[in-house]
């Protein structure tokens, strides 16, 4: 090794010497006060300045090395080419012997520079051999090369001045995979056991955002600001922060496992981060993207240290606002993003964390629920069960409602319709305050509040309101459960399983028994079992396949005499909210005759929005049975969901009541219809704005060219006219052929009439034209009875309407 | 005369004003009761007490006061059953205000579609408020009280809840839970409406194919001969579903609040019985053999 670096010592010196002289002693890279010797100077401000003036001459030595004339180039390249000549297996031109005398700082200077026609010293090929098929490359290929070749020499200095032995063997291989890529004139590539970049997920960078938006989310806009801000400090100092040698570090950390881990990863930051960060032609990653929780748990405490030392001994020199953000702000962030670094399960490192803006409370309090009781959400193993690997209990939805409401902030205990609105404050400075939000809540919160005279008789609770409550009462649990090959499986579970094998195979007399035992008690199919009173008695078997982002639902079944009572509705809620936890956003299911209607009411559709390619030989195909799909929000809660909407319809209604009461005045009824006026703009009738209304202002944007819709809508009025069917609905109806028509139909309509209407321009939105359209059919099926003519028409024409709007892609129903 | 949600809501309003000044005059009288038993005990006691047995005047005047103490008593205890039958009166108004009102928003036909759920547990209250019979002592349980069939000339009224035998298909028939609409007295038939309204099937069946529910229940304490014996077969609402299937009795109920426990016949298990299942007293009918009988 020693010998062959000496080489090239010699002959980088010696080719050069007269650009190099006086220049090469601080063209050395970076490190001379970083990577040997960190441990005793940080990131402070001398180190940053030398570097940030090493990384500038660097760039200056390449720039100048670039405005060299070609043949120069060509001279210096040859030095690190192969010889040309067939046969010679030199790789690098060599001074003459001749020339060769003691290297001292006199002779370079009175060396005079080689020449196309010196020999080598190696394999006496003349030099122009070494540079021939450098000829005709363009020149940002020579340019690359010289750079390389800079590098090269800086790599090699850098070694040179290494201390650290293991320092010194990265920057030896390193030096020779640049040198090995001039010579084959390739992009380097760093391949091996250090493995590819990133390290680990979620990285640093992300896991820093995360600890932002989980820990700040509550914060005012101005301080989450600041917090922001303090964030991406951290990353900036982190990316440049040079880290000590592990030799170093042996000293003061004990555990040879951690020892060796450090070890690993200080060696790819020098190759992937500290090394390319001054020698460009080496692929260069930031630090804080590629690596993970476990290079800043290392480095973490000793980072903090050194960095607050540097802010208190800059304190003078900077602004005073910066130093309230540093000295105040700063410790305080740190030792909470220590907190999140060192506990064992903080959120922030959950790679699936879900990143939402701040002020988007429904999300947030989610992630607080996560968190705090760290059952909301969150896939926690059953207390009594062994293997929790098998069998996974959920809770419930209210239970975690109580775990916001003791959070420390008002903010966020109150209820996502709360913070929806809120979030439009901050857009239209007219919103309701939240004082106002809190009182309504506070209201249809009291149990008192609904006990109108409706109360007396039906109430209408939303579908799985019963099941939620049971779940409350703890009279119902929730638990995803599946058998496994590898490892055990507990009693429970088994029975557990063998009893949604009965409950399964009662309820779907269609699927054989020995079928439904292959799937239920296959280890990739699980259960999301409903247990009353220690007993199945429902559940929904699924499989997930997470390289294709989608579970599918094989069954899903309620024991016939516990039907009807929301469980259906609440285990499917259940599934979704585990699927999100899992990001898992996507079902599918073949649903037989039977099904479709639960499923629909599940929010399944039978358009599959997922690409065919995604599930295609993934999931089992039935005869007769319709493929069912549902796509699943992140944002929403399912198990909460009827709830929420309930209060924010609660909400809206009151604050109606409100806004009504503070604008009660009649207003005297308009007259100018009498007078012949046709129609007035809607804001002109007196009072409405008044009453908060404005026009919508996305009518425009959402209609860009009414002029093309027109023309579409002309089109299919006329397409519709031309049908065969269509003959009933030409004109209106003549009330001397039918006398009792107008006594029962109250809003006629025809098709000559739509066509008067279109002229004049009165669909001004498609859905007026779909709604006059929709009355022809409705009309006709209303005064006639099913086995007329008349009625068949309808239905017909009805069909052909729906596709040829759907055709003219103005149907999106 | 419609009766509105309002107009509901004020006769609810007025029961309820009723109920509760004759829950205090029961509570007056049931101290009055009490009194009258105390003083019964006590004037007993004396009469018992041998240091006065041989004082045959005194005696007899003891026994007259006695006597006119029972009486005392006799009538505040008649007082406080009328007042108590008055109150269970005003709550069965109530009831009956509120399946009157129900009707009333079904045959304007502006539904408020109950969902199935909502149906379900409308049927489970139905039946567990359904009134009590509470006989005088020697009074046999009446017609279409637990048991009891009704009488054979018995029509039932608009509003009445009973099993229809309907044609569902071809070859299939089920009994289903259905109200009536009318009865028409030329055709000797019914005509009924599907519980369920989804359905919205108005059928008109012959007086074979419809038989009333309970419109009672029977106490098993006191009237336990009104009550189906272990063993019986008979026609069972199955739970959670608006259908009859054939079942047998497999326990009675244990008090008046409590259902009957029967095993449905259900192929499907190995012993051809469903596992127990609980249906109350208001779903549990006599089985119509011959020709309508369910398949």
């Amino acid at each position: 090794m020693s010998e062959e670096i000496n080489d090239i010592t010699m002959t980088s010196t010696e080719a050069d010497s007269s650009q190099t002289h006086g220049h090469e002693g601080n063209s050395n890279p970076a490190t001379e006060d970083t990577a040997s010797n960190s441990a005793a100077t940080p990131a402070g401000s001398e180190g940053q300045a030398s570097r940030q003036s090493n990384l500038q001459r660097i760039q200056q030595r390449k720039e100048q090395v670039f405005n060299w004339p070609h043949s120069k180039k060509l001279l210096k390249l040859a030095i690190y080419s192969a010889c040309q000549t067939p046969d010679c297996t030199c790789n690098g031109w060599k001074t003459p012997v001749t020339q060769q005398t003691p290297k001292s700082n006199t002779r370079q200077e009175t060396q005079p520079p080689a020449s196309f026609n010196d020999p080598c010293r190696n394999c006496n090929h003349i030099l122009e051999k070494h540079a021939t098929h450098l000829q005709g490359l363009p020149v940002t290929e020579v340019n690359r090369l010289l750079g390389a070749v800079v590098d090269v020499e800086n790599i090699f200095m850098s070694m040179h001045r290494e201390d650290d032995h293991d320092t010194k063997r990265v920057y030896y291989y390193l030096f020779k995979l640049l040198r090995k890529c001039i010579l084959t004139r390739t992009q380097p590539r760093i391949e091996g056991p250090l493995g590819q970049p990133p390290f680990e997920r979620p990285s640093i960078a992300k896991a820093i955002t995360n600890f932002v938006l989980y820990k700040f989310h509550t914060l005012p806009q101005r301080e989450w600001q600041t917090m922001y801000d303090l964030a991406k400090m951290f990353l900036h100092c982190f990316n440049h922060w040079n880290f000590e040698a592990p030799s170093v570090r042996k000293l003061q950390v004990s555990n040879p496992e951690d020892i060796s881990a450090y070890q690993i990863n200080f060696t790819r930051w020098l190759v992937f981060c500290h090394v390319p960060a001054f020698c460009d032609s080496l692929p260069h990653y930031e630090t804080s993207l590629v690596f993970g929780r476990t290079l800043l748990r290392a480095v973490f405490k000793s980072v903090c240290r050194q960095l607050m030392d540097k802010c208190h001994s800059e304190r003078d020199r900077m602004p005073p606002e910066k130093r309230v953000l540093v000295l105040t702000h700063f410790p305080r962030f740190l030792a909470l993003l220590e907190e999140e670094i060192f506990s064992a399960n903080s959120p922030i490192w959950d790679p699936d964390f879900k990143q939402m803006p701040p002020n988007h409370h429904l999300q947030a309090i989610l992630e607080n629920k996560t968190t705090r009781r760290g059952e909301f959400e969150r896939v926690t193993p059953s207390g009594e069960s062994k293997d929790g690997f098998t069998t996974v209990s959920l809770s419930s939805g209210s239970i975690k409602q109580e775990g916001v409401r003791d959070g420390k902030r008002g903010r966020s205990a109150e209820p996502p319709a709360g913070a929806k609105r809120r979030r439009v404050a901050d857009e239209a400075a007219d919103d309701v305050s939240e004082r106002t939000v809190a009182d309504i809540v506070a209201t249809i919160s009291d149990p008192n509040y609904m006990c109108g005279p409706d109360a007396l008789f039906q109430m209408q609770a939303p579908r799985d309101e019963a099941a939620k409550l049971e779940e409350q009462r703890k009279m119902i649990e929730f638990h995803v459960i599946g058998n496994s090959l590898t490892g055990a499986v507990n009693k429970q579970t088994m029975l557990w399983l063998i009893g949604l094998h009965n409950v399964f195979s009662h309820q779907l007399p269609e699927m054989t028994k020995e079928y439904i035992s292959q799937l239920v008690f296959d280890p990739k199919h699980k259960t999301l079992a409903l247990i009353k009173e220690g007993r199945p008695i429902g559940g929904i078997c699924f499989r997930t396949f997470h390289s294709q982002g989608f579970s599918e639902i094989v069954f899903c079944a309620v024991t016939s005499n516990e039907q009807v009572k929301g469980y259906g509705t609440h285990l499917m809620n259940h599934l979704k909210d585990y699927h999100i936890r899992n990001n898992i956003l996507h079902f599918l299911t073949f649903a037989d005759e039977f099904a479709i209607g639960y499923f629909k009411k599940q929010g399944f559709s039978k358009d599959i929005k997922l690409p065919r390619a995604m599930y295609q030989g993934y999931i089992k195909d039935y005869e007769g049975a319709t493929l069912m799909h549902c796509e699943l929000n992140p944002r929403i809660v399912y198990t909460q969901f009827t709830s929420v909407i309930r209060k924010q319809k609660e909400i809206v209604k009151k604050l109606i009541d409100m806004r009504q009461k503070e604008v009660r005045k009649i207003h005297p009824g308009l007259t100018c219809f009498k007078d012949g006026v046709r129609s007035i703009p809607v804001e002109c009738i007196p009072g409405l704005r008044d009453t908060g209304w404005r026009a919508a202002p996305r009518a425009a944007a959402a209609d860009p060219d009414p002029d093309a819709d027109l023309a579409a809508l002309r089109n299919v009025l006329h397409q519709v006219k031309n049908h065969a069917a269509a003959w009933p609905f030409l004109k209106p109806v003549d009330k001397a052929e039918v006398p009792d028509y107008y006594d029962h139909i109250k809003y006629p309509m025809d098709l000559r009439t739509m066509g008067e209407r279109l002229k004049s321009r009165y669909y001004v939105a498609k859905r007026l034209f779909i709604a006059d359209m929709t009355r022809i059919f409705t009309n006709c099926r209303l005064y006639n009875s099913p086995d007329t003519d008349y009625y068949r028409c309808a239905n017909t024409l009805e069909k052909y309407f729906q596709t040829k709007m759907k055709e003219a892609g103005l149907w999106d129903k | 005369m419609p009766l509105t949600a309002d107009v509901a809501a004020q006769q609810v309003q007025e029961r309820l004003r009723a109920l509760h000044r004759l829950v205090y005059d029961i509570e007056a009288e049931r101290s009055h009761n009490e009194q009258c038993i105390d003083n019964i005990l006590r004037a007993e006691k004396a009469a018992e007490s041998p240091s006065n047995a041989e004082d045959s005047s005194g005696s007899s005047q003891q026994q007259a006061q006695l006597k006119n103490l029972y009486k005392a008593g006799l009538t505040a205890a008649e007082q406080e059953e009328r007042l108590l039958r008055a109150a269970l009166t005003r709550i069965y108004e109530i009831r009956a205000i509120k399946n009157e009102r129900r009707m009333q928003a079904r045959h304007a036909g502006n539904k408020e579609t109950i969902g199935c759920g909502a149906l379900m547990k409308m049927l489970l209250s139905a039946a567990q408020t359904l009134p009590l019979h509470v006989g005088r002592v020697g009074e046999r349980a009446p017609p279409l009280c637990g048991a009891v069939p009704a009488d054979a000339g018995h029509i039932a009224h608009p509003g009445d809840a009973v099993a229809a035998l309907v044609r569902v298909s071809e070859k299939e028939e089920n009994w289903i839970l259905a109200e009536v609409v009318s009865w028409l007295p030329a055709q000797g038939k019914y005509e009924v409406d599907d519980i369920d309204e989804e359905q919205k099937n108005r059928h008109t069946l012959s007086k074979r194919r419809v038989v009333p529910l309970p419109l009672m229940r029977a106490d098993p304490r006191t009237d336990e001969h009104a009550l189906f014996p272990k063993g019986a077969v008979v026609m069972a609402l199955y739970p959670q579903t608006t259908c009859f299937y054939r079942a047998v009795v497999n326990r009675l109920p244990s008090n008046a609040a409590d259902p009957y426990e029967v095993l449905f016949e259900d192929s499907s298990y190995a012993d051809g019985y469903s596992p127990p299942e609980r249906v109350a007293q208001r779903y549990v009918i006599a089985i119509k053999e011959g020709k309508g009988r369910a398949t």
